[in-house]
């Protein structure tokens, strides 16, 4: 593919940067960060994208008229969730069944979504805040049974009396969830043509055309998240479009979707839930590309920065979904996203020790007061003080120079707090700190990739965010991966993901059905995935994409009669017929045996699909990467210095620091090295080795 | 922190035996059909010492972390000998399971020909055959009507033998579901062991062994600690359960009385009833998996690890031939929702009151919690002719008691799995010929307190897709009493109530849009079902279930207005209920009224220090008296050099340091009708068998104690 003369822009907006990357019609990737701003986030964007302009042309009008794709990572959903800062809405529901969400699935809604340690603390594990209260909730006659038949008529009395006290009490916007209306969505349809009577202008969100998805509790979640965030999001996403509009911008605004794909701004009002979490996605997104260009279909993602390490997996060269992620505690949302498994793991996770044991976490420092080596009060250990103790940061180049460490604070807080407890010195604690968080990056990655039912030894791993690159060698060998890549973008390769992400929309209806080979389970599928794929392909049109340019990808989700989960598998186009179904059985058997082992399918068990699913992807034209000569492998031009690094296993070593930000494509550099980039610093140990390859990433893997 | 082993490794090695677990539990909830499993996570995994000493477990039922360690010490007491690839399956609750219907699957581990460790797991089986549907068989008399009890070599070189595999298959009414939940055991315990030898293959058989004990040894430590830190003394309670069988109308009662000397805990059931006649018995092991939940939940909590050092430091004993140590061949299949739940109810109560008097642990006191199961299994034939039947898991919507600084969690699950959840209403009606008429917050059913319990939630059902449905009730108990204790003048929540009701007009009033929310909405006659019951359900008719709320905290006239207010416009608390328990006055538009809430709240103190008599020393308690006692309205502090408890919003002194307040203060005898609108509903909350008794501080009459009694 070619790129038209132009530019494709990612921004990606993150706690404390906003980051931006732009690709020159040639390739070439540039890259910049501006201070994220909280209250109006748009500033972030047009700071960020105004200070990268001087790398591409220099005049931002000129840039942003040139742009050809300008595809946007928010926070703004996910923070609206947390900080509870969402719409006023009012909720709709089957009567009798309005406390869905209050009672949450009893303690779904409490547990649901966090930490082990968390929800242990029996006590103390607070329900949290409802995003509906039982003030602003309504239920209303109607009933619809398991087979679509209406058991009871909706009675127009209530919905009207409902939808007009609702809006007596102020709400904004309004989510309406009824029992089984992904069988039969008449009653939620009526309701809200009854709300748009009362109230022109109100966001209306919709459970059937959200997520008509079976289990009324995530449902409810899903749509209540919708509303709650929607008019937050339309008003934010209207702001920044004008602003960039502007300056210039001659394109629709795309935004990244938890899936990894992007939508339009148009859509923002229906698609606000798949806005949430949206922003750890945009890594996978980013590796899946450059793993392709560099001939990797298998990838494990590690992104680790201060308070977190989260893993995700490409196989194949396709992500792992997740069905029913949560957004926050106790909130399910039947979206499907983009698969990224979290621990506190970051490099403010903090070190302490009962008097027997060091550990290290679950609490953090995170960015305020941070690390001891800051000097900002923080009194803790935590991993970054480990780090500089022994000796694999540098206290002057830490963030390119920008933060200076206080080596002897990390050393006191170290002793202090872990050292003389257990009777070991600084170093020795240092060295151990680093080894448990290691190990439990490790175990977290093995456990990932195992419970998909695939091998570790079949990847390679991606190593990005500031943190991971200095850990990422000695967990990848634990795990016997292939290499580590510590891509060149690696400080920006969220945003780099959105410039590469591709207009994805997701389709999905629950249709209940047991597998059997014959005309009315072709009828369903027929019906079901033509009712799909007719929708995507109107919602691609009102996007301006015509059929052809769009790809449509059927999935089932299946399970044995009974089960409670469902396995995914990819299905292919046209008429089900008596051999497709036995070839259904045979892929669901054979996933479930890589998953589960030999022996643990069983042919004489009924199947069931549970939900049909459709994917409809407009494929964005991708730019091809510029690559560059390789050059003399010595790389002793770039030496820094040398330093001397302590590890429990090879004890004290001396050990080249190199100069990352300098280096070229064929540099080769023997571990033990550390190699310092503005951004992070990259631990390469003894026996290992990194090259700088043609696209200017790290490829670390054993010495030959 | 051990000879061969530094903290580091230690570390490292101990959080890849956890992941090993979770990767165990996670094989479970994939493959198996069952929604007690995978809802309601009814199962749980671990791994081992050699001598069966659980290590790590998985967080999942609690009750099998204990009961899992028993199977294991009796397979290697009673198998004589095993091999490599040898997998056992045993069910036999006088062998260590809860009850029949949870299957444990261990295996030993080799390593140079001997066994170095043990792998397992238990999983509750939707059923296993016995005189009732879904093997809860509450109309057997001895353990040869319920399901069999299987102790079985079930694989040899790690397969699972067919022969053995269809014996238990064809013994089950449902076969598919026995049959895949079976193999998601073994699948497990497979996976299990291959990350078990790939961890011992990288750091050497030593040294995992080495953290695998030195896990316990320190959780032992820990454990000692935190007990250690508590003040020395005994507390003692008494819960009920109102029938044992189909049948039956018998009350039996627990007595329990915890001792905390140094740094061990010492339960004692002396003074409790003899085994029954119904399968609610519990064996020993049963009662020591009940009783030690609320240690493991509210003492070890995140902080310290759950595994076998509780039975170092934590002893439980109950007489032989007694509901809670029963003698073989008492039927015990519903013993997990039977006594040994209640075991969970009288020790989470003697728990909180010792907590009560550690100003370290007060925020941990949380007397009740989730405190009758309210289990109810629905079969019937569907009109495509199946048969299909499950455990509904409603019950997890009941609530917990309130703590000493906020309410109680409203539907707050099992205290034994923190990942219990209900099902989606959808998913029940996808599976079962039924149609919910409603599942709603049931107002009022928190119990009254300074802080309030949580709530439950109220089920209605009717059959649909079936001509009619059979019902086989296991509920713990609370049709007559609550359990649901409050602490400190706290009053309990409400009770746990099956109800049908027949020939209603529920058809008629959802074709004309009009839906029913309660009793009276449905039309027809109610009939209130004792705690064990079975009945068919007609076309017309409809089930209407709750399980218990949560007691409350302290005394509900110093509970904050403005909460009272909140609760009511949030549909918590009903505007009657706002005045009756709480003395609170709201306007027509729900505006508070400050002056007339204060003239009520005080009128009210009045009235108990009128109508109240003095308390004399008490004959009718069985056990011994509390011999500390500390609570929201009642101090410990020196009185001319003597230690004296005082009441804490007067100053009045109630008693010496070491004496039961609540003999000296004055004491009220009310209905149960007066925590709530939902105790004792059959009897219109007037039960003849049980009472509540009120303390009242002689000097200001704030409420310091309620406390539900059986009547003698």
């Amino acid at each position: 593919m070619t790129m038209g003369s132009g530019y494709v822009v990612g921004v990606d907006t993150g706690g404390t940067f906003t980051d931006i990357v732009i690709i020159d019609s040639a390739g070439g990737i540039h890259f910049d960060k501006a201070f994220s701003t909280p209250n109006d986030p748009s500033e972030g964007v047009l700071n960020a994208l105004e200070s990268a302009s001087k790398f591409v042309a220099g005049d931002v009008r000129e840039v942003a008229g040139s742009i050809l794709r300008f595809s946007h990572g928010t926070t703004v959903g996910t923070n609206a969730v947390i900080q509870r800062r969402g719409a006023r809405v009012g909720l709709v529901m089957t009567k009798g069944f309005e406390d869905t969400a209050l009672i949450g699935r009893g303690p779904m809604g409490k547990n649901g979504g966090i930490p082990h340690v968390q929800a242990t603390d029996f006590v103390h594990n607070e329900r949290p805040a409802p995003l509906v209260g039982g003030a602003l909730t309504r239920g209303v006659g109607e009933r619809i049974a398991v087979d679509g038949r209406v058991i009871a008529p909706l009675n127009e009395a209530e919905a009207r009396r409902a939808v007009r006290e609702l809006l007596d009490e102020g709400v904004e916007s309004i989510a309406i969830c009824c029992l089984w209306s992904l069988r039969n969505d008449a009653h939620e349809r009526r309701i809200a043509e009854l709300a748009r009577e009362a109230s022109p202008d109100l966001s209306v969100s919709l459970s059937a055309e959200i997520s008509p998805v079976l289990g009324e509790f995530p449902r409810t979640m899903t749509t209540i998240v919708n509303a709650y965030v929607g008019p937050v999001l339309v008003r934010y996403v209207d702001r920044l479009h004008k602003q960039l509009t502007e300056r210039g911008l001659r394109v629709p605004l795309q935004l990244m979707m938890c899936s990894g794909g992007a939508t339009l701004s148009s859509n923002v009002q229906r698609k606000a839930v798949s806005l949430v979490n949206s922003g750890v996605v945009g890594g996978l997104v980013a590796a899946r590309y450059l793993g392709s260009a560099l001939g990797y279909e298998n990838v494990i993602t590690t992104d680790m920065g201060g308070t977190s390490f989260d893993v995700g997996i490409i196989h194949r060269g396709r992500q792992e979904t997740e069905k029913m992620p949560f957004v926050a505690q106790g909130i399910p949302v039947q979206v499907p996203s983009a698969q990224v498994v979290t621990i506190g793991a970051g490099g403010g996770s903090i070190a302490w020790t009962d008097g027997d044991r060091l550990m290290v976490g679950p609490q953090s420092a995170g960015a305020d007061p941070g690390p001891a080596c800051y000097g900002m009060g923080g009194t803790e250990p935590t991993v970054t003080d480990a780090l500089l103790v022994l000796g694999l940061l540098d206290p002057d180049n830490f963030f390119g120079g920008r933060k200076r460490l206080d080596r002897s604070a990390a050393e006191a807080a170290i002793l202090d707090r872990v050292g003389r407890p257990l009777g070991m010195t600084a170093r020795e604690a240092a060295a151990g700190i680093y080894e448990i968080i290691t190990a439990k990056m490790g175990d977290l990655i093995r456990k990932t990739t195992v419970e998909s039912g695939y091998d570790p030894r079949e990847f390679v791993v991606f190593a990005y965010g500031g943190a991971a690159p200095a850990h990422a060698c000695l967990y990848s060998a634990a795990l016997g991966a292939k290499e580590v890549v510590v891509p060149y973008s690696s400080s920006v390769f969220s945003a780099l993901g959105c410039a590469l992400s591709d207009i994805t929309y997701s389709y999905a209806r629950s249709e209940p059905t047991t597998l059997e080979a014959n005309e009315p389970v072709f009828a369903t599928f027929r019906d079901v995935f033509g009712g799909l794929e007719e929708q995507a392909l109107a919602d691609m049109a009102e996007s301006g994409y015509s059929p052809e340019e769009v790809v449509l990808l059927r999935k089932l989700d299946l399970r044995y009669e009974g089960q409670m989960s469902e396995i995914t598998i990819d299905w292919r186009p046209g008429e089900l017929t008596a051999e497709g179904a036995q070839e259904i059985r045979r892929i669901f058997e054979e996933s479930y045996e890589t998953r589960f082992g030999a022996g643990t399918s069983r042919k004489e068990s009924p199947m069931e699909i549970i939900t049909f699913r459709v994917d409809a992807l407009k494929e964005i034209e991708k730019p091809v990467l510029r690559r560059e000569e390789e050059g003399d492998p010595d790389p002793s031009a770039l030496l820094r210095t040398t330093r001397d690094i302590y590890l429990r296993d090879v004890g004290t070593v001396r050990t080249n620091i190199y100069d990352g930000d300098l280096l070229r494509p064929g540099h080769e550099i023997p571990g033990p090295a550390v190699v310092e980039r503005r951004d992070t610093s990259v631990f390469v140990p003894v026996g290992q080795v990194a090259r700088v390859d043609p696209y200017r990433n790290l490829r670390i893997g054993v010495a030959r | 922190m051990n000879g061969v082993l530094d903290p580091v490794t230690f570390e490292v090695i101990k959080h890849r035996l956890w992941q090993i677990t979770d990767e165990q539990g996670a094989t479970i909830r994939t493959i198996s059909t069952s929604p007690i499993v995978v809802e309601g996570n009814d199962f749980n995994v671990g791994l081992f010492t050699r001598d069966g000493d659980i290590v790590v477990t998985g967080p999942y039922v609690l009750h099998h972390v204990t009961t899992m360690d028993a199977v294991i010490k009796s397979v290697i007491r009673e198998a004589g000998e095993f091999a490599d690839g040898d997998i056992f399956l045993v069910n036999d609750p006088y062998l260590g399971a809860l009850h029949q219907n949870d299957i444990a699957v261990v295996a030993p581990f080799f390593h140079d020909g001997e066994p170095i460790l043990w792998i397992g797991n238990v999983l509750h089986h939707a059923d296993l055959a016995g005189i009732d549907e879904g093997s809860f068989c509450i109309n057997a008399s001895n353990v040869f009507q319920e399901a069999p009890r299987y102790f079985l070599k079930i694989a040899h070189g790690g397969r699972l033998a067919s022969d053995v595999e269809r014996t238990i298959v064809t013994n089950s009414r449902l076969p598919d579901m026995v049959a895949l939940d079976l193999r998601a055991q073994v699948g497990a315990l497979n996976v299990a062991r291959q990350r078990v030898q790939e961890l011992v293959d990288e750091r050497g058989v030593e040294t995992v062994l080495a953290v695998m004990d030195g896990s316990i040894d320190h959780a032992d430590r820990r454990l000692r600690e935190r007990i250690g830190e508590l003040p020395d003394g005994s507390w003692s309670t008494e819960v009920y359960m109102d029938t044992d069988r189909v049948g039956s109308d018998r009350i039996l009662k627990v007595c329990l009385r915890l001792d905390k000397r140094g740094d061990e805990l010492f339960f004692d059931y002396a003074g409790t009833d003899p085994q029954s006649q119904g399968a609610v018995n519990a064996t020993l092991h049963a009662c020591y998996a009940g009783t030690t939940t609320p240690v493991y939940t509210f003492l070890c909590g995140s902080e310290i690890d759950w595994n076998g050092s509780v039975k170092r430091s934590v002893h439980v004993d109950a007489p032989e031939g007694t509901v809670m140590n029963a003698r073989h061949p008492a039927p015990v299949s519903i013993c997990s929702i039977g006594f040994s739940w209640l075991a969970s109810v009288a020790a989470s109560r003697v728990v909180a009151q010792m907590l009560s008097c550690s100003d370290t642990y007060r925020d941990r006191v949380c007397p009740s919690w989730l405190v009758s199961c309210n289990g109810n299994n629905v079969f019937g034939v569907t009109d495509e002719g199946k048969f299909v039947g499950a455990l509904l898991s409603d019950h997890r919507g009941g609530g917990a008691a309130a703590r000493s600084f906020a309410d109680g969690f409203d539907h707050a699950g099992t205290l034994f799995s923190y990942l219990s959840y209900m099902s989606d209403v959808e998913s029940q009606e996808w599976k079962l010929p039924i149609l919910y008429v409603y599942r709603r917050r049931l107002p009022d059913s928190a119990g009254p307190g300074m802080y309030r319990g949580g709530l439950t939630a109220v089920t209605a059902l009717a059959p649909y897709g079936a001509r009619s449905l059979l019902l086989k009730s296991q509920n713990t108990a609370g049709a007559d009493e609550s359990n649901a204790a409050g602490i400190h003048g706290g009053y309990p929540g409400a009770g746990s109530q099956v109800s049908v009701v027949r020939d209603t007009e529920v058809w008629e009033r959802l074709t004309a849009g009009d839906i029913p929310l309660d009793y009276a909405e449905l039309g027809g006659e109610i009939e209130h079902l004792p705690s064990k019951a079975e009945r068919d359900l007609g076309p017309d008719d409809v089930l209407v279930f709750y399980p218990p709320g949560g007691g409350g905290y302290g005394d509900p006239l110093d509970r904050d207005p403005q909460r009272v207010r909140t609760d009511v416009l949030d549909g918590a608390v009903s505007r009657r209920a706002a005045l009756a328990h709480y003395g609170v006055l709201l306007s027509e538009d729900l505006l508070l009224d400050e002056e007339a809430t204060r003239a009520e709240r005080a009128a009210r103190r009045a009235e108990r220090l009128r109508s109240a008599h003095h308390a004399v020393p008490d004959a009718e308690r069985t056990g011994p008296y509390p011999t500390r006692w500390i609570g929201e309205n009642v101090q410990r502090a020196e009185s001319d050099g003597v230690a004296v408890l005082r009441c804490g919003n007067c100053g009045h002194v109630l008693c010496g340091g070491d004496e039961d307040p609540r003999d000296h203060g004055l004491r009220r005898r009310t209905d149960l009708a007066d925590a709530g609108p939902w105790l004792a509903v059959k009897w219109d909350g007037r039960s003849p068998n049980f009472e509540l008794v009120e303390s009242i501080c002689p000097g200001c009459g704030v409420l310091f104690d309620v406390d539900e009694r059986l009547k003698r």
